[in-house]
Formats: C-alpha cells, sequence, structure tokens
C-alpha cells in the first residue's frame, strides 16, 4: 500500500556547511519522484535522511502517518538502491534477498516463494544461487532492486542506480525501473544527475542546487517552463538574452532586448513591472531559421556560422549584429538540416520563434 | 553506525586501554622520578653520571645503529631484486626468506653458539683451533644474531614501499634522461624512505631493548640485562626505573620522529598505477647472479636455526670440536616433551597466548570499528594510541607490569587474600599479567588487521542492512564479521604466534616454573648443567615448528599484504 513522503523544512548541515537547506516537499502516494541536480547539490544527503543514515538538524521527516526523522535506519522500512548496490559478497543472490524477509521473522516457506518472485520480477530467477561477484553490473543492480522491493517497504530509494551501467544497459534499465514501481505500486524516490533519465521516466522531480529546491514539477513543467536561469541552464539547452520589460497586457510582455523587441507569452507567476531588468532563455529548438516564419511576432536576421551536421539535425550558431555593442550570438537547432554552410562559409539568415517558446526569467 | 554505541565503545576502550598499557608507563615514570612522595631528577642524572649505566646504554644504542644498520643492507638491496627481476626460482626465495622470523633470536643464539663457538662446527670445518667467532667481539654476535632474525620486517616494508610506487615516476624520470643508481638515489628511495623509516623504526626498539639475546650470549653490558639484573630490587631501587624511562624516551621519540616527518603516508600516490609495474625478466646465468644473494642470505640466515636443529638431533656431548653431531638421537625430543616443566610450559603458553588472542580480537575489532566507522572526535588519537604498543619496548612494558604487581601485593587486601594473590601477584601466580602483557603488546597487529578489512569493506554494505531493518548487532554478526574474517584470522593467527615466543615479558614476569611459559623454559633448560643445551634446542624446534605453521597460514590468508603489519 503506497503512502506519501512528506518532508517539512528538512535542514542537514555538515559542520559549517548547510547541505540541505530548508527544504519542503510532500511526495505523493505511488508517485516516482526524482530528486535532480549537479554534483554537491545536496540530493544523497537528503535521500540518505530520508533513509535515516543522516538525522537532520532541522525539520521533520514523514513516511506514510509515521514521524521517521529521528528513528534509526533499521526502524523505517525503506528499501534502498545503492549506487554501488552494496550486496554482500559472502552471500548468494539469493541469500541477499532474503536477509530482510529473514529479519522480519517470515516463515521459511514465505520467504522462498517472496525471494523467487522478486528474482522473477528482475528476471534474475536463473542466478539465484551466484554469488554477486559472478554476475555483470546491470545483473547486480537487478538483484540489488529485487533486495530492496522484496520487503515491500513502505518506500523505495534509489541512489543513482544507474549511474555504474554503460549507456545501452542504462536506456534498458530506466524503463524497467518505471515498470517495476508501477507494477508494485510504489512510491519511490530517484536520485541522480542525469537529467535524461528523470525526463524519460519521472512523475514529477525536484531540481536542486546548493541545498534548496529550484524547481518542482513534471518534466514537461520543468523543461518548457523553468522558473530561474539555474533550471533553465541545467536542464537541456538554452540561449539567455538579457533584456528589459517595455510593457506588459493581459499575459503578453513586449521586451527591449539587444537583438531587438520580442514579444512573449510565457512570463513568470509574480506580475512584470515596466522597465524591469529580466533573461529570455530561448532554447535552441525553437528558433526557426531559414524557413518562412508563420508567426510574424518575432522575426529577426543574423548570419549562420559553424555549422554541426549531426544528421537527423544540425546545429548552427547565428550571429546577430547589434549597433555599438558585441553581436549576440545564439545556439540554434535545425531538425531535418537543409542549411548547411561548410568551413569559414557565413549565411545571412532569417530567423522567428514563437511568443510561447520565449520564457521570461527574473531569477 | 549508532551513535550511542559508538560513543560507548569509545569510552570502554579508551578506559582499558589507559588502564592496562598507560598505567604501566607510568609507574615507570613515577618510580623514577618520585621518590618517597617527592619529584626529583636525581636519579635519572645518576643513570648518566653512573659509568656502568651510561656504557650499558651506550652499547644498547651501539647494538640497535648495528643492528638497524646491518638489517638494511641485508633488505633493502633484496626488496629491490624483488621488485626489478622475475628470476627462476622467486616464488620460493622469496617465501624462504621470511622463515627467519619464525625463531626468536636467543634460541637462535644457541645453535650460533654451536657452530661458531671455540669448539663448533665451523672451527672444526676449516681446521682450526679454537677461534672463538663471538669471543670478546660478543658485539658482533649479538647484532649478526639480531639483524638475521629481524632483516624480514624490514624487507617486507621496503618491499610493500616499492611495489606502492606508481612505474610512472621511474618512467617519467628515466624519459628524462635519469637511469642507474641515479634514479634510484633521487627517484626511488626517497619515495621509499617512509615504508623503511617504518621499518627501521620497529628493526630499531626491537633491538635497543632485546633481552634474550645477549643473556644467553652472556653480553651483560647493555641496558636490557642491567635491568633484568636489577629485578630483584623493584621494590627498593629507583635506578633501574630512571634506566627503563631512558629506553622509553628513545624509543618514543624515534617513533614521533618517524610519524611527523613521514606523516604515515608522505608520498600518497597520486594514481594508482596504472601500467602494469615493470619487472624484468631474466634466466640462465643473469638469472642465477640475481638468485644468488637471496640464497646467500637465506642460508646465513638459517644456520642459527640449523644450529638448533642439529643441536637438539645430537646426543649430549657428541659435538664438540666436530663439523656435526657425531652421534645422532631422538631422545632430546622425548626428554624435552617428558620433562615437567616443559609440559606444563607448552600447556602454559598455550592458555596464555589463547585468552591473550582472545582478548586481544575482542579489543581490536571495537577500536577498528570506532576508528573507520564512527565520527567520534578523538577517535585518530585512540587509533594513534593502539600503534603504541609497537614503540614502546616489552621489557618496559614487563618492566611496568612488574612494578605494578609489586606495588599491589604490598598492599594488605591483597597480602590477606589469596584470591587477590591469584589475581594480581606474579610471585603467586602470573597469569593474569602475562595475558595483558602478551595482549597489550600484539594489539597493534589485531586492530592493523581489523582496519584494513573494514576499510577495504564498504560502508554501504552495512547501510544496506540496516536499511533492510538489521539493528547494529545483527549487521555486525551478519555482514561485518563474516566479510573482515580473512583479516581476523589473519591478525589473530599472528597475535597468537607472537605471544607463544613472546621473550621480555616471559622472562621477566614468570616466576615460577610451575607457571613458565615456553621461552622461559628453554632459557631455564639452557642453563641446565649438561643436557641443557640439547633438550632447549628441542623445544625450540618445536616452537619453529609450530610458528612456521601459523605464518605460513597467515600469509597464505593475506597474501602480500602480509607487510603491512608489520608497519608502524
Amino acid at each position: 500500500m503506497a503512502v506519501a513522503v512528506r518532508l517539512d523544512t528538512v535542514t542537514k548541515r555538515f559542520g559549517d556547511l548547510t547541505v540541505v537547506d530548508r527544504i519542503t516537499l510532500t511526495i505523493e502516494p505511488g508517485e516516482l519522484f526524482f530528486l535532480l541536480g549537479p554534483s554537491g547539490c545536496g540530493k544523497t544527503t537528503l535521500l540518505r535522511s530520508i533513509a535515516g543514515f543522516y538525522i537532520p538538524e532541522h525539520g521533520a521527516i514523514r513516511i506514510g502517518d509515521r514521524d521517521v526523522t529521528r528513528l534509526a535506519p533499521d526502524e523505517r522500512d525503506t528499501g534502498m538502491v545503492f549506487q554501488s548496490y552494496a550486496l554482500w559478497p559472502h552471500m548468494t543472490v539469493a541469500q541477499n534477498v532474503a536477509f530482510g524477509l529473514e529479519l522480519r521473522k517470515i516463515s521459511k516457506a514465505e520467504i522462498d516463494q517472496r525471494v523467487a518472485e522478486a528474482l522473477a520480477m528482475v528476471k534474475m530467477s536463473d542466478r539465484a544461487q551466484y554469488k554477486p561477484n559472478q554476475l555483470s553490473g546491470g545483473q547486480q543492480q537487478r538483484v540489488a532492486l529485487a533486495r530492496a522491493l522484496v520487503i515491500r517497504p513502505q518506500c523505495l530509494l534509489l541512489d543513482e542506480p544507474l549511474s555504474n551501467l554503460d549507456a545501452k544497459l542504462r536506456l534498458d534499465m530506466r524503463t524497467e525501473i518505471r515498470r517495476i514501481c508501477k507494477q508494485a505500486g510504489l512510491t519511490a524516490i530517484y536520485v541522480t544527475h542525469d537529467q535524461k533519465e528523470a525526463l524519460s521516466i519521472a512523475d514529477r522531480m525536484a531540481i536542486l542546487d546548493k541545498g534548496i529546491i529550484q524547481q518542482c514539477g513534471s518534466p514537461e513543467e520543468v523543461y518548457r517552463r523553468p522558473v530561474n536561469r539555474f533550471v533553465a541552464n541545467f536542464i537541456g539547452e538554452t540561449n539567455f538574452i538579457e533584456g528589459r520589460v517595455l510593457s506588459v497586457d493581459d499575459g503578453q510582455a513586449t521586451l527591449d532586448t539587444p537583438i531587438g523587441r520580442v514579444v512573449s507569452t510565457a512570463l513568470p507567476r509574480e506580475p512584470l513591472r515596466p522597465n524591469q531588468a529580466i533573461t529570455l532563455s530561448l532554447r535552441p529548438e525553437v528558433i526557426h531559421a531559414g524557413t518562412e516564419p508563420k508567426d510574424p511576432t518575432n522575426v529577426f536576421r543574423g548570419a549562420a556560422h559553424d555549422t554541426v551536421y549531426l544528421g537527423e539535425m544540425a546545429q548552427h550558431l547565428i550571429n546577430v549584429p547589434v549597433p555599438g555593442a558585441q553581436d549576440v550570438v545564439l545556439k540554434v537547432f535545425e531538425l531535418n538540416p537543409k542549411m548547411v554552410t561548410h568551413d569559414d562559409e557565413v549565411k545571412d539568415v532569417q530567423f522567428w520563434f514563437r511568443p510561447g517558446n520565449a520564457v521570461v526569467l527574473t531569477g | 553506525m549508532n551513535r550511542i554505541i559508538s560513543r560507548v565503545i569509545f569510552a570502554v576502550t579508551s578506559v582499558i586501554f589507559a588502564l592496562l598499557f598507560l598505567a604501566p608507563l607510568g609507574t615507570v615514570i613515577q618510580g623514577g622520578f618520585w621518590v618517597n612522595g617527592t619529584f626529583t631528577l636525581r636519579y635519572l642524572g645518576g643513570v648518566f653520571q653512573n659509568p656502568i649505566y651510561s656504557e650499558g646504554l651506550f652499547n644498547s644504542l651501539l647494538l640497535a645503529i648495528g643492528t638497524t644498520t646491518l638489517v638494511t643492507l641485508i633488505a633493502v638491496p633484496l626488496a629491490w631484486l624483488t621488485n626489478k627481476y622475475e628470476f627462476p626460482g622467486k616464488k620460493w626465495v622469496s617465501g624462504l626468506i621470511l622463515v627467519p622470523m619464525i625463531l626468536p633470536p636467543f634460541v637462535g643464539a644457541i645453535g650460533f653458539q654451536q657452530i661458531l663457538g671455540p669448539y663448533g662446527g665451523l672451527n672444526a670445518l676449516l681446521g682450526l683451533g679454537p677461534v672463538d667467532w663471538l669471543g670478546h667481539a660478543q658485539y658482533w654476535g649479538v647484532i649478526s644474531l639480531q639483524a638475521l632474525s629481524l632483516y624480514p620486517i624490514m624487507y617486507l616494508n621496503a618491499n610493500a614501499a616499492l611495489a606502492n610506487i606508481d612505474p610512472a615516476m621511474e618512467e617519467a624520470a628515466a624519459n628524462l634522461g635519469c637511469k642507474g643508481f641515479t634514479k634510484f638515489r633521487r627517484i626511488t628511495l626517497p619515495l621509499m624512505m617512509p615504508g623503511l623509516f617504518a621499518g627501521g623504526t620497529i628493526v630499531f626498539i626491537w633491538s635497543f631493548t632485546e633481552l634474550g639475546t645477549p643473556l644467553i650470549l652472556n653480553y651483560t653490558k647493555c641496558a636490557s640485562v642491567q635491568v633484568f639484573d636489577a629485578l630483584k630490587e623493584i621494590g627498593s631501587n629507583p635506578f633501574p626505573y630512571a634506566l627503563v624511562f631512558v629506553m622509553l624516551a628513545c624509543s618514543v621519540t624515534l617513533y614521533a620522529i618517524g610519524k611527523f616527518a613521514f606523516g604515515g603516508h608522505a608520498y600518497a600516490m597520486q594514481s594508482k598505477a596504472a601500467t602494469v609495474s615493470n619487472t624484468v625478466t631474466v634466466r640462465g646465468v643473469r638469472g642465477l647472479l640475481v638468485l644468488l644473494p637471496f640464497a646467500l642470505v637465506i642460508l646465513v640466515a638459517l644456520t642459527p636455526h640449523l644450529g638448533v636443529i642439529a643441536t637438539s638431533l645430537a646426543k649430549p656431548g657428541s659435538w664438540y670440536q666436530s663439523i656435526a653431531p657425531l652421534q645422532l638421537t631422538v631422545e632430546n625430543y622425548a626428554e624435552a616433551l617428558g620433562h615437567e616443566m616443559t609440559v606444563s610450559s607448552i600447556r602454559n603458553s598455550l592458555l596464555y597466548s589463547s585468552l591473550a588472542v582472545a582478548f586481544n580480537a575482542v579489543l581490536g575489532i571495537a577500536i577498528a570499528f570506532v576508528v573507520v566507522r564512527s565520527d567520534i572526535r578523538g577517535r585518530g588519537i585512540l587509533d594513534a594510541l593502539a600503534m603504541l604498543p609497537l614503540a614502546v619496548p616489552g621489557l618496559v612494558m614487563a618492566f611496568g607490569y612488574l612494578a605494578i604487581s609489586a606495588n599491589l601485593s604490598n598492599t594488605d587486601w591483597v597480602k590477606d587474600s589469596v584470591f587477590w594473590q591469584n589475581l594480581l601477584d606474579v610471585r603467586t601466580n602470573p597469569t593474569l599479567f602475562l595475558v595483558v602483557a602478551y595482549s597489550i603488546r600484539r594489539l597493534p597487529y589485531m586492530v592493523r588487521s581489523a582496519v584494513a578489512g573494514l576499510q577495504q569493506t564498504s560502508v554501504t554494505l552495512e547501510e544496506a542492512a540496516a536499511n533492510l531493518g538489521a539493528g547494529f548487532l545483527t549487521t555486525l554478526r551478519r555482514i561485518t564479521v563474516p566479510l573482515i574474517t580473512a583479516n581476523l584470522i589473519a591478525g589473530a593467527l599472528l597475535a597468537f604466534a607472537f605471544s607463544m615466543l613472546e621473550v621480555s615479558d616471559s622472562l621477566m614476569l614468570a616466576q615460577r616454573s610451575d607457571y613458565y611459559p615456553i621461552t622461559k623454559t628453554i632459557y631455564e633448560l639452557f642453563h641446565l648443567i649438561g643436557t641443557g643445551q640439547y633438550i632447549a634446542s628441542a623445544l625450540g624446534v618445536w616452537a619453529m615448528a609450530f610458528l612456521a605453521v601459523t605464518i605460513v597460514g597467515a600469509s597464505l590468508i593475506l597474501g602480500k599484504k602480509l607487510g603491512a603489519i608489520f608497519r608502524a
């Protein structure tokens, strides 16, 4: 039975360093929730606090209706998958998986049955009598998952579970993890620094930096409507253009930027004031170059150069001249590319983007 | 790891350690400086003014310097050859080279005398008259015997230090045009210096205070023998205390210099060796040339052992002015095992050593746990303290324990109670003190083994158990201890082996023949008129065989890491 995990102003310090700073968050029952951020952002510390390996200096952690803030790790009933898998080398696969059940004083017959089920779930039934060092990385990962799942924990904690696998296996395993979580109906918290992992399988995600949640939302929300420069820059690629607000009218703002007047409908939650300094975030794939504008609002000209041809798409740099200042350089992705320049060739092009894709940031 | 549990373990181990290790040292210092309740430097000064004591100290210093130099000259070239060349028979000699460790040098002294004495095998072989090769140059006898049994410690350290050097370091030097001896002197030697100093410190302290060898070779003008002779006055004469204090101060200073100068791992390699070490394979004549020094060292180092074995097989009186015994017999073995003192001494040694190792294992695991797995402030100090018994000579510790026992047995509550007399008065029953002494002196081996095991074992393995609901003790029993079993067994084996052949504590603390351990019995048998040395040798052979089995066992379990155990 899936339960919610609630964090209330959780704060963890190491000496003078505040690693997790007043984090408040609710993870819904049955949700696959991601903690995403660069190394040192506090995501692993937060996860280990939920598991009980760290006791926060301040705040409360609730799993279901239990306050677990000060409980020892062994009293919390979480199932954790460690980055290094932490399979006990002196036990077989089956013994590893059975360990948690033995501690729960479950009958031998039921242990055997549940171990078999768990191994079947991760497709490792034929390796039950192997020792961990006889398994490949991907297989060890599956066993670690089975060991955490078999105790039917109230919540599953995953600490960068795929970071030691090769790229191909990572792709397979991430959909596999989502399938297993949803099949078991588990609340799961997943820590990673890999945005592709998060974007592809998360229900919701929190972006952390310097111990603070910068943004929390669905993958699409976070990608399409980042709330500040850090998030826009950390998830995907983007172009930043500094500018000022000229006027705001009914969910639409006109902005003065070095490349000219830009109209945006992707505005921050807090109202904008005229003359306020803002940053415009333009993803490379929302800028269309060399095609007829389908929307006449934001159309500009520039010099395309340094094309990198990648087959399904091409990456261009477009220099937009600014009178009396340095050129603005924009990165642009062109799908199914036709406009390819070679070597030092420079091509004068027209480019455009929709007002809904020009995200205005104030932070 | 649970905070409260780790605090409790920290507190308990610290108290036990202070009681058993620091108290005897405190007693030594007190005995030398507080006389009749007042502080005085008279006796410390007296040690240096008294010509006999100062000569003894000076001679001990010479013994230590000579032994350490000799050991370095033997061990470093061998270690270098081991790391540089792949040669025929390497596997065999790198094992055999450690064999001399299996015999306390003082037992070897018996065999040594049989071969090098005026009426011994060498003179008979060379057809010379009664030349005493040890003669008045007993100094050379003592240092060569000590060097021949202590060089393996240095060899293991030097070997480990060399193996730890990233081959890229030497390759970089070669790339810049540096080669041969210059490369060794400028690059290799400085990089292996911490290892050499660590091994050198142990050898120095060991030989500075070695008691058995000078005693058997009758080299009485050194501090350790003077202390031994003064034991009868332990209750009344402050001079031996002051003398022991000077030895303690020298040893600890040297140890501290090593720690501060090299900080344990001064030249941490930035990268694990990326390339396979660049050993050169040599065959044929060149291979034999590399093999030769090993064979020579092994041959010479095993001479005392061969002497002991030959003596043990000689019919009493049949090895006199001849190359080898003229008549062989196994009667010595039968007599050695039949002798009342021998049987009880084997039983005693087994009892003392087993108790010591059991106590050691518990204390060692507890200390290692706090050091590696807790974040308590002061755990570094506990770690350093637990290694200190390596820096404190066995003689000093034994003297301290003896002094404590003497003090306690003068109190009324001990005098009036048989129970307390049995426990605390070594003249009645030395079991408690011997077990404590054996165990504290071998604690570093146990702690190092357990620490190494815990460090190699990822803490996430324990966290995973806690996450699944295992409490502290369950995790310890089901996960931690099984994972470090190999290290624990190796540490325990070494501690056991060295306890069985411990010399200083045994000679000084065991004062009643029914409580003698093996080493003291060998020493006493040696002094029996007539058949003594033959029976003593037979018992020595038994001890050698025993130690060989345990050390081979330990090295099989630990593999190449054996050297780490002898590093301070």
